[in-house]
């Protein structure tokens, strides 16, 4: 939701900085911004946020609707007639809903993908599905509203589990992956409250496939991706194509086994690589120490300096690296993406790739790039995710 | 930040407090730290607002006492406990309708410049305050009537902030609100709890306060029926709650230590 996302249509290229076009520009951009941020107003009050003057406000946004970028429709204020600014939409509305396994969130964009409206709600630990679809439901209608859109504009909604799922039945296909999800039918449950189709993928699966297209591995016929949030999942595209397996259960490597007499995980196989680096894992190690800590105060913490979170990040970092490659070997190997939780859990999928340091790398990563990393660890930075990298990766041994 | 193993910033002690024959609290004893969302959850007459009463200074306490740092403290009144950095929002958000927001924010405490209010610094305040809880108010001089349910609860929530408390009550705050309102406020209590406030957060559904809580705290008839962790299962909350089960060794020093402990380990109900 930021003023990057500004149409190209109406940026200029090059603008002199101070003069009067860049000026024009920058308000062009902050009212964009403003009807992004808040999904519908009026001018008055897009003068009030945006601190321009009603005149200005009314001849940019007399100029952007001309350019379709705004959309006006009469309305009232406190009685008088005022003008609703949205978005501009063409061909109605598509949303996007995640539920993490703390959090869900709800988005929505118009057929062009520009993202219109987008919302974050914590969730309890254990969700239930009754009330999580139910609520899911009702933010996408608000949301809908708030857009000052009809419910009819709604063309389809995906949704993203952090399980395996059944893509054809749209139902939770392995049993005891999401306490109280077992054989829910989702897409069968929104599609009635919503009266639009819904389709219901994995959500390590999705965030691979936003990558193969848009993202990080567009141009890549294989790509592979790495979800690590609470749990951890995986997502394998070849040729273009998700490859979901038997049962959805393609490239979950959160449920790779890792050590033969490890602790017994939640999907009911032994020293899975979720029960090292799950989230509750990680707490749990801190909880004597340190108390009740969310993913998030840990990652804060690590960056802060705080030895035993770091420590706990590092260990995860080294399971992490050791798994991938075991998926990876069997495929024809072209590009890794990692989507880590890092400064926020559960807003990883596509936008966070973890190709640039900045946009939050995965713990592993992270661990790694710390400087006291031990000298044995190092080789195997080379084998960090790069497309331009050959099919195999430099420390090729270890890995294979 | 500070974990939870520090002093608590906000300590309740053996507190009674009685409205006529009933009896709203019974010797409850609670501790809030800083960096922390403490859920207080219970049943109708449970007494959780009693309790966001008496931790903000809105009634004094029949017995016990309230440390404050370890020190005991009197509140004889919201605005010393706010001058002490606990700050409440109760549930009718007590705010005033017809003056616009910053009039409201600052309602009482206005910053002045000679003789005359100062507007500019006000306003500027106001949307730094806004801004930092991500606040979706379209403008800080709309009256407040004009704004959503979500919007007045960042709107009261902001002028608890004035002035940086430790401690923030707040007493129901989603309970009239939409589905994404409510969404915004839960986001707001993260935001508040990484900001290092500690949060008091008083509700009767357990499901939203389970998104956010550390600890959740059950009342039941005024009296602490149990300490649990923030991942504690529904099912042993609502058992608190209803009262199906009972806490462990009848006394709260003991509830605490045996019910966190069963609450962390809810999986093994089933």
């Amino acid at each position: 939701m930021n003023s990057g996302r500004y149409p190209s249509a109406v940026r200029a290229d090059r603008v002199t900085p101070g003069s009067q076009t860049s000026l024009r520009e920058a308000n062009r951009a902050r009212i964009v911004s403003a009807v992004q941020q808040r999904g519908s107003l009026t001018q008055v009050e897009l003068a009030g946020v945006t601190g321009l003057s009603p005149a200005t406000v009314s001849n940019i946004v007399k100029e952007l609707t001309g350019a379709g970028v705004l959309h006006t429709s009469p309305s009232t204020r406190s009685g008088r007639r005022a003008l609703q600014v949205t978005l501009a939409r063409t061909l109605g509305l598509v949303a996007g809903v995640h539920f993490g396994t703390r959090s869900l969130r709800v988005a929505l964009a118009d057929a062009s993908m520009r993202v219109l409206a987008d919302q974050r709600m914590p969730l309890a630990p254990d969700h239930r599905a009754d009330t999580g679809l139910q609520r899911a439901a009702l933010l996408v209608a608000e949301m809908v509203a708030s857009l000052d859109a009809a419910p009819g504009e709604l063309l389809g909604v995906g949704v993203g589990v952090p399980a395996p799922v059944d893509v054809r039945a749209g139902r939770i296909s392995t049993v005891g992956m999401m306490r109280g999800w077992d054989g829910v039918a989702v897409a069968e449950v929104l599609e009635t409250e919503l009266d639009a189709p819904v389709s219901v993928d994995n959500d390590a699966n999705l965030g691979a496939l936003a990558e193969a297209r848009f993202g990080a591995a567009a141009g890549h016929d294989a790509a592979a991706y790495l979800r690590v949030s609470h749990g951890v999942g995986g997502g394998l595209v070849l040729g273009g194509r998700l490859v979901h397996g038997r049962g959805g259960v393609a490239g979950e490597i959160g449920h790779v086994t890792i050590d033969e007499n490890g602790p017994i995980c939640r999907c009911g196989n032994r020293g899975c690589l979720e029960t090292f680096v799950g989230a509750n894992v990680l707490l749990g190690m801190l909880s004597e120490s340190r108390g009740h800590l969310t993913l998030r105060d840990v990652i804060a913490r690590a960056r802060e300096g705080d030895p035993g979170c770091r420590r706990v990040l590092f260990d995860a970092g080294q399971h992490l690296a050791w798994r991938p490659p075991t998926c990876a070997t069997s495929s024809t190997r072209r590009s890794w993406w990692s989507a880590a939780s890092s400064p926020r859990p559960g807003r990883s999928s596509s936008a966070r790739s973890a190709r640039s340091s900045s946009s939050g790398p995965s713990p592993a990563r992270r661990a790694r790039s710390r400087s006291w990393r031990p000298s044995w660890a190092r080789p195997r930075r080379s084998a960090a995710p790069s497309p331009s990298r050959s099919t195999r990766p430099a420390s090729a041994g270890r890995w294979g | 930040m500070t974990g939870v193993p520090d002093q608590p910033v906000l300590a309740v002690r053996g507190v009674s407090k009685s409205f006529g024959g009933v009896r709203a609290l019974v010797d409850v004893d609670v501790d809030v730290h800083e960096h922390e969302v403490l859920a207080v959850v219970g049943d109708n007459g449970a007494g959780k607002s009693t309790l966001a009463g008496i931790l903000a200074g809105a009634f004094r306490p029949d017995e016990g006492q309230l440390l404050l740092d370890g020190a005991p403290v009197a509140l004889d009144s919201p605005k010393q406990a706010h001058a002490l950095g606990i700050a409440a929002v109760f549930q009718d958000l007590a705010l005033v309708d017809d003056l616009d927001v910053v009039e409201n924010l600052f309602l009482g405490r206005e910053t002045l410049q000679g003789p005359f209010l100062d507007e500019v610094s006000m306003e500027r305040e106001a949307w730094t305050l806004l801004d930092q809880l991500a606040a979706t108010v379209p403008s800080v001089r709309l009256p407040v009537q004009a704004l959503s349910g979500g919007q007045r609860q960042v709107v009261a929530v902001a002028r608890a902030l004035l002035g940086e408390p430790r401690v923030i009550v707040l007493d129901e705050p989603t309970a009239s609100l939409g589905v994404r309102q409510s969404a915004e406020v839960l986001n707001l209590i993260e935001r508040l709890r990484e900001r290092g406030h500690a949060v008091v957060l008083v509700s009767h559904q357990a499901g939203e306060l389970q998104a956010v809580a550390d600890r959740i705290l059950v009342l039941r008839l005024g009296r602490v029926h149990g300490e649990f962790a923030g991942d504690a299962s529904y099912e042993d909350l609502l058992a608190a709650m209803t009262g199906a089960v009972r806490p462990v060794r009848g006394e709260h020093d003991a509830v605490p230590r045996g019910a966190r402990h069963a609450g962390g380990a809810g999986v093994v109900r089933r």
